[in-house]
């Protein structure tokens, strides 16, 4: 029970250190780099949700974060919907979407649902390169507005946009926390990742909680995807890339895989990592990545929250 | 009309000859390892800069150069099975859950990758074709000579492949240790040799499939990412780790890809092989041949 409320205590005092920051230290640099790495790190949370807690793999969340950027883009720049229902809609789209796929897909037992997000993250990407009336192609689409009230000069925006994803991280990072961990569906989800046979046995309802867990996964990286689209102003498909479900698959390990907290940690030091390695070269940050995944889930396989847990008990 | 389907066909068959000398690795390593290989597209772009490396840089003789390829990536398969795979068996034992190898490979995949970028840059390098000219079916159809000659090293690769895993004491204790590791290693099979061996086997197929699919696309890092996708949606419709299905089911994608374009613009050519995945998922996800 200590050590529980010791946890609550550094994850407190963390909130309470990022809450400060752009009072004390705002420069555009360091608020950039943090705003990205709550938006990573909702990503990042989504993609454990999912992997971490049902043990399966999605290879296609770069796909999804892009699904909710142009959703919610076009949703702004088309409908001219409130960026905020804007959002949501992004996230509410994603997960539909995610939901489609995964009732055919988990309803077999297997690797095959990291296979067909793979396939489907390209998809995405050659679609919104083709399909030029809807999402100008490779140009990318960034004829939206941002949130309402936002100032229009980026540099004194920053403080706004950063309030507004380290609400969300808070808010979905909650959300997803209880979800796994206090709730029937979060047992559920964990007994499917332990002994799928058991599960079954037990009359747990596995393709359910499966499809379920993928939806929620996919809603809250369409949520994170819709905030890029708002921040970054310009959807291109470049967010599909591979590269960007690297990222997250990354930060889970790095972080801690099925524990929640330890990705949005993960999330925020390995994107900080990488900002400020830039001059290095973006190649060998990469690599870096790479090398941090060989070696966590061979080494670390319950990442620096794991490490941390292992200590603190001895 | 008909000239250009008899092409688009033909085009399609000659191409499916490298992907079953690619999906063939992905799905032997299934079978073998339970591992599904996400950086398998890395081994097949390692082949490519191999080739690129011998023809245009070492001005070597064709022959010559795919000698080194096989070499060369039978280095790397060992490479890949003694840094990353053997770690991960040592502290894990030998059949870690499934997403322990998904995630293991992903990021094998991103670090391969990027170091490729970093030592040859991200432009396409281009390998001169040594066949030139193009073959005449009757009147109707002419394709490059090249995959033509392609096509047949791809097959009779793929035979050697069939005749040694079914005739010589190894490809018998690769094929035991894919129907049942534990027994097996009951009646004295090492494990860990087999697993080297098919590693060793799996890069040289991927090295082969870049080198010889090299002078058609030309290379650059990510050229096999493309390419790992396909192969997936060749294996699942083969049933996973059957090699013969992964040979017809080469052949099933390699030619419905190849006709589409006469139906639909062929920037959407790449999705065919994903329809046809999901597809298969839906209606008979053990693959068309069953999973042995």
């Amino acid at each position: 029970m200590k050590k529980r409320r010791g946890k609550g205590i550094f994850v407190i005092a963390t909130g309470i250190v990022l809450f400060i920051i752009p009072l004390v230290f705002p420069h555009p640099y360091l608020l950039d780099t943090l705003i990205l790495g709550f938006m990573f790190a909702i990503l990042a949370a989504s993609w454990d949700l999912l992997s971490g807690y049902t043990g399966q793999l999605s290879f296609g969340h770069a796909g999804f974060l892009a699904l909710g950027a142009y959703c919610a883009a076009l949703l702004t720049g088309k409908l001219s919907f409130s960026p905020w229902l804007g959002l949501l809609g992004g996230g509410v789209f994603t997960g539909l979407i995610g939901t489609m796929i995964g009732i055919p897909v988990l309803r077999v037992r297997g690797h095959y649902l990291a296979i067909v997000t793979l396939g489907f993250s390209e998809v995405i990407r050659v679609t919104a390169i083709n399909w030029l009336s809807l999402t100008r192609g490779p140009y990318g689409f960034h004829e939206y507005t941002t949130f309402p009230g936002f100032p229009a000069d980026p540099a004194l925006a920053k403080p706004y946009f950063y309030y507004t994803a380290f609400g969300l991280l808070a808010v979905c990072g909650t959300v997803m926390y209880f979800i796994c961990e206090h709730t029937q569906v979060g047992r559920a989800f964990k007994s499917i990742r332990e002994d799928q046979t058991l599960a079954e046995a037990l009359g747990i309802n596995t393709t359910l909680y499966k499809v379920l867990g993928f939806s929620l996964s996919c809603f809250f990286a369409g949520i994170a995807g819709g905030f890029y689209a708002y921040y970054i102003r310009l959807v291109s498909p470049f967010v599909a890339e591979a590269i960007n479900t690297v990222w997250a698959v990354g930060m889970v390990i790095f972080g801690g895989l099925g524990t929640l907290i330890g990705p949005i940690y993960g999330a925020i030091v390995l994107y900080g990592i990488y900002q400020a390695m830039r001059f290095v070269g973006v190649v060998y940050n990469l690599i870096a990545v790479g090398a941090v995944i060989l070696i966590f889930v061979t080494y670390f396989p319950k990442g620096i929250w794991g490490v941390w847990e292992r200590v603190s008990a001895e | 009309m008909l000239s250009s389907f008899l092409t688009f066909l033909l085009l399609g068959i000659l191409i499916s000859g490298i992907y079953a000398l690619f999906a063939i690795g992905l799905t032997l390593l299934f079978g073998v390892m339970d591992i599904v290989n996400v950086a398998h597209g890395e081994l097949f772009t390692i082949g490519g800069y191999l080739a690129f490396l011998g023809v245009a840089l070492l001005v070597l003789h064709p022959v010559l150069a795919l000698g080194g390829v096989i070499v060369g990536s039978l280095a790397i398969g060992l490479g890949v099975y003694f840094l990353a795979i053997r770690p991960l068996h040592n502290r894990l034992g030998r059949r870690p859950k499934a997403p322990v190898y998904l995630v293991l490979t992903l990021g094998l995949s991103i670090l391969l990758q990027n170091i490729m970028l970093a030592i040859a840059g991200g432009n396409y390098k281009i390998v001169p074709s040594f066949v030139l000219g193009t073959s005449n079916f009757f009147n109707l159809v002419f394709v490059s000579r090249y995959r033509v000659v392609v096509f047949f090293t791809a097959m009779a690769v793929i035979s050697a492949l069939f005749l040694f895993l079914k005739y010589t004491k190894t490809g018998l204790s690769i094929r035991a240790v894919k129907d049942n590791p534990a027994a097996a290693q009951a009646i004295g099979i090492r494990v860990d040799h087999v697993y080297m061996i098919t590693f060793g086997l799996v890069g040289i197929l991927s090295g082969i499939s870049g080198a010889l699919l090299t002078p058609i696309y030309r290379v650059f890092p990510t050229v096999g990412a493309l390419l790992t996708i396909k192969a997936f949606a060749i294996v699942i419709l083969g049933g996973m780790g059957n090699l013969f299905g992964a040979l017809i089911g080469s052949f099933v994608i390699g030619i419905s890809e190849s006709l589409a374009v006469m139906f639909i613009s062929s920037d959407w050519k790449d999705l065919v092989a994903f329809a046809i995945m999901i597809l298969i998922l839906i209606i008979r996800p053990s693959g068309i041949l069953e999973g042995e």
